[in-house]
């Protein structure tokens, strides 16, 4: 079989993504560019910036005498990295192998694909409306080589085909400078008089050997499709977690609900397709001048929706108290399950607008987890260890035989009794714990003040009179 | 008829005096002469208003109310907001309550608690909330009704009487008082029906200890409880 490869360039990653956060906001007519601070060259801009003037490769100096109102925003890899891997993602949804071309390209094995797809014109137009989601820039073209495809497409071909000769014409006529040669044999081959790829395919491997380095005939070969182009294909990761990074500080907590639902549609989109549920997220908010901000939003009902997980976390920002302004955001999960659909009775005449574990995450997220507890039992005869709040969890209560009267509420602490009682009950005797450094030696009475309140009063041995509940 | 007031008695919103609405015995509250007063017991959803000073056996009257209602709908939530001190899990269970569909919500703050009241009635997967919380406006209570009436639940309201409080728009109000066999009681609001006198619910059938014979002056000793582990 022939190979055959497409190569996806994406010029401007980390500007379409700053940019879509603020769609339908007027950035359209604004003159946005990312610039690489260390070489001080303008390396990603917006239309509107081009047609002030500006291009690619530019120093910051002159960009900015170009347009009066310039937005300039620092190029940061890893926003280029992650978007590229969200891509990557998405278009593992149909194509099967992905190898990355760092930082700004992916390059796609076609022709194990072409089968699946009937056809080139098929499999591009599928690829198209999958990349059309992702709302950036790109440039393509197919090659039968991954060098030869990767050339064409930076040089912005946007072609795609399987005729091997055309695709070989387009090749050769491309100038050296197309090659992603290091910049002295580019210099060197210039010299000789070498300008575009026709010529240096014009010379015998064997003579260019002598002169130049082992590098340029690995080059060769690997564009000519004679030598093997060594790839890692891509594997997609088995959670979620995803990176934001936003346009302008957000220091109002209720501002970060529109970033938040971007991220949530992505956790949707990833957990959909895979038809898994998670129920916690992590979100961590990186302040300027302070730590992150860590948090987490839990689901007892697993859950995969973005509105869900919107409202939870709404109710959650409500008490977020933030030291400095927030930059950027990270979602996370690493807990997904496969979903199982609840099947609410259908017969049954009460039908409630929320389910159980629904409202008991709704109350979490609001209030807190410590705020929500199920009363337990736990099998002592000391009542401040026999009683139990625990976490809400799924935990079947033990069974136990329970003894004689006990009060409603419990205090804390067993305090001095300061007030006249009447004893009305009692006394029941307990005399337990010596085992565990925790002995209890008390006469339980009931007692009735002249309020007409029904108190449980103890003896100690030391005949102190505590109480320690109340028959509510 | 008037057609507005047919409208009106068709939606349940008015009422006759000479009628008097029988409430199936499910909603039984476990003592016979309670349920003589309510005529069936407890509303089946809505708001109770129950005044009382703390620790005189006001939960206790509920008790009864609270398994019945937890077997009838198994897989509900009994919901307890904002108690004033620990709740003793050894009572509940030691009364039948199955503690695996109960859940106790401790928060302090008023908007919390009335917050989390009020999702917690209208959810329609709660049978019965219990809230401990004082203070409360007509606005509120009006809508913890309407709450109530959504999810089919009911709300058990205990506040401590105080003597300027204003009537609230509950479904029923009842006033306690501690009485030496059980609770002395008064129905001084109830939809659907008249206020009652005072009246007395006897509690010795279930707590035979926490009561006072009229003729025992004495200290009993007769069943001396010993546990020694």
């Amino acid at each position: 079989m022939q190979s055959l490869w497409l190569y996806l360039y994406f010029p401007s990653l980390q500007l379409d993504t700053l940019l879509e956060q603020m769609r339908g906001q007027g950035v359209e007519e604004r003159a946005y560019v990312v610039v690489d601070q260390q070489a001080n060259r303008v390396c990603q801009l917006n239309a509107f910036a081009y047609s002030a003037g500006i291009r690619l490769g530019m120093g910051l100096a002159s960009a900015a005498l170009l347009h009066r109102d310039l937005q300039v925003i620092a190029y940061q890899d890893d926003v280029t990295q992650g978007r590229l891997e969200d891509i990557a993602n998405s278009l593992y949804l149909i194509t099967s192998d992905i190898c990355f071309f760092k930082p700004h390209g992916l390059l796609l094995r076609v022709h194990h694909m072409l089968g699946l797809y009937g056809g080139l014109k098929a499999y591009w137009q599928v690829l198209k409306n999958q990349l059309a989601e992702q709302h950036v820039h790109y440039h393509y073209a197919t090659g039968y080589s991954p060098l030869a495809a990767e050339m064409l497409a930076r040089v912005g071909k946007n072609c795609v085909s399987d005729d091997q000769s055309w695709l070989h014409k387009q090749v050769l006529n491309c100038v050296l400078e197309d090659c992603q040669l290091d910049n002295n044999v580019t210099n060197k081959l210039s010299r000789v008089g070498i300008k575009t790829v026709a010529d240096l395919l014009a010379i015998s491997l064997h003579d260019l050997a002598q002169r130049f380095d082992n590098n340029l005939a690995t080059y060769i070969g690997r564009l000519t499709a004679s030598l093997a182009h060594p790839m890692v294909f891509y594997h997609p990761p088995e959670y979620f977690s995803r990176y934001l990074e936003l346009l302008y500080e957000i220091e109002n907590t209720q501002f970060l609900l529109n970033p938040l639902q971007q991220l949530f549609r992505t956790l949707e989109t990833f957990l959909r397709t895979r038809d898994l549920i998670t129920h916690a997220v992590q979100l961590r908010f990186y302040q300027r001048d302070h730590p992150p901000l860590e948090c987490q939003i839990g689901s007892q009902q697993g859950e995969y929706k973005m509105a869900v997980w919107l409202s939870l976390s709404r109710l959650k920002l409500e008490s977020l108290q933030l030291n400095s302004p927030i930059y950027a955001l990270n979602l996370s999960t690493n807990n997904t399950q496969v979903r199982s659909p609840e099947r609410p009775d259908f017969f049954t005449g009460k039908q409630g607008t929320v389910s159980r574990l629904k409202l008991l995450s709704l109350l979490q997220a609001k209030l807190g987890e410590q705020a929500l507890y199920q009363p337990r039992l736990v099998d002592d005869f000391r009542p401040e260890l026999a009683v139990q709040a625990a976490k809400l969890a799924k935990q079947g209560n033990i069974t136990m035989p329970l003894y004689a009267l006990r009060p409603s509420f419990l205090l804390p602490q067993p305090c001095p009794l300061q007030k006249k009682v009447r004893l009305i009950h009692g006394p029941e005797r307990l005399n337990t714990g010596w085992w565990d450094h925790h002995p209890v030696i008390r006469d339980y009475f009931i007692a009735r003040t002249p309020q007409g309140q029904w108190w449980w009063v103890f003896k100690s041995p030391e005949q102190h009179w505590y109480l320690h509940g109340i028959f509510s | 008829m008037n057609p507005i007031l047919e409208h009106l008695k068709n939606k349940n919103l008015l009422w006759q005096g000479q009628q008097r609405i029988l409430q199936s015995d499910a909603n039984s509250t476990g003592f016979s002469d309670l349920d003589e007063q309510l005529q069936g017991g407890f509303p089946d959803q809505g708001v109770v208003d129950i005044h009382s000073p703390f620790g005189i056996g006001e939960l206790r009257l509920l008790c009864p109310t609270l398994v019945l209602r937890q077997q009838r709908y198994d897989e509900s939530l009994l919901i307890f907001i904002a108690p004033p001190l620990t709740i003793n899990s050894e009572m509940l269970g030691e009364f039948g309550l199955n503690l695996e569909h109960t859940v106790v919500i401790q928060t302090s703050s008023v908007h919390e608690v009335l917050w989390s009241t009020e999702q917690c009635l209208k959810s329609g997967c709660c049978h019965t909330v219990l809230v401990w919380q004082q203070d409360l406006e007509i606005a509120q209570v009006k809508r913890l009704q309407l709450a109530a009436e959504k999810g089919q639940c009911v709300l058990f309201m205990l506040r401590q009487s105080k003597a300027d409080s204003l009537p609230l728009p509950v479904t029923l109000a009842l006033k306690l008082t501690p009485h030496t066999r059980g609770l002395n009681s008064q129905i001084t609001k109830r939809k659907g029906g008249w206020p009652s006198g005072p009246f007395i619910i006897p509690m010795q059938q279930y707590w035979p200890e926490l009561s006072i014979a009229d003729s025992a002056q004495i200290l009993h000793f007769e069943h001396p409880h010993s546990h020694v582990g």
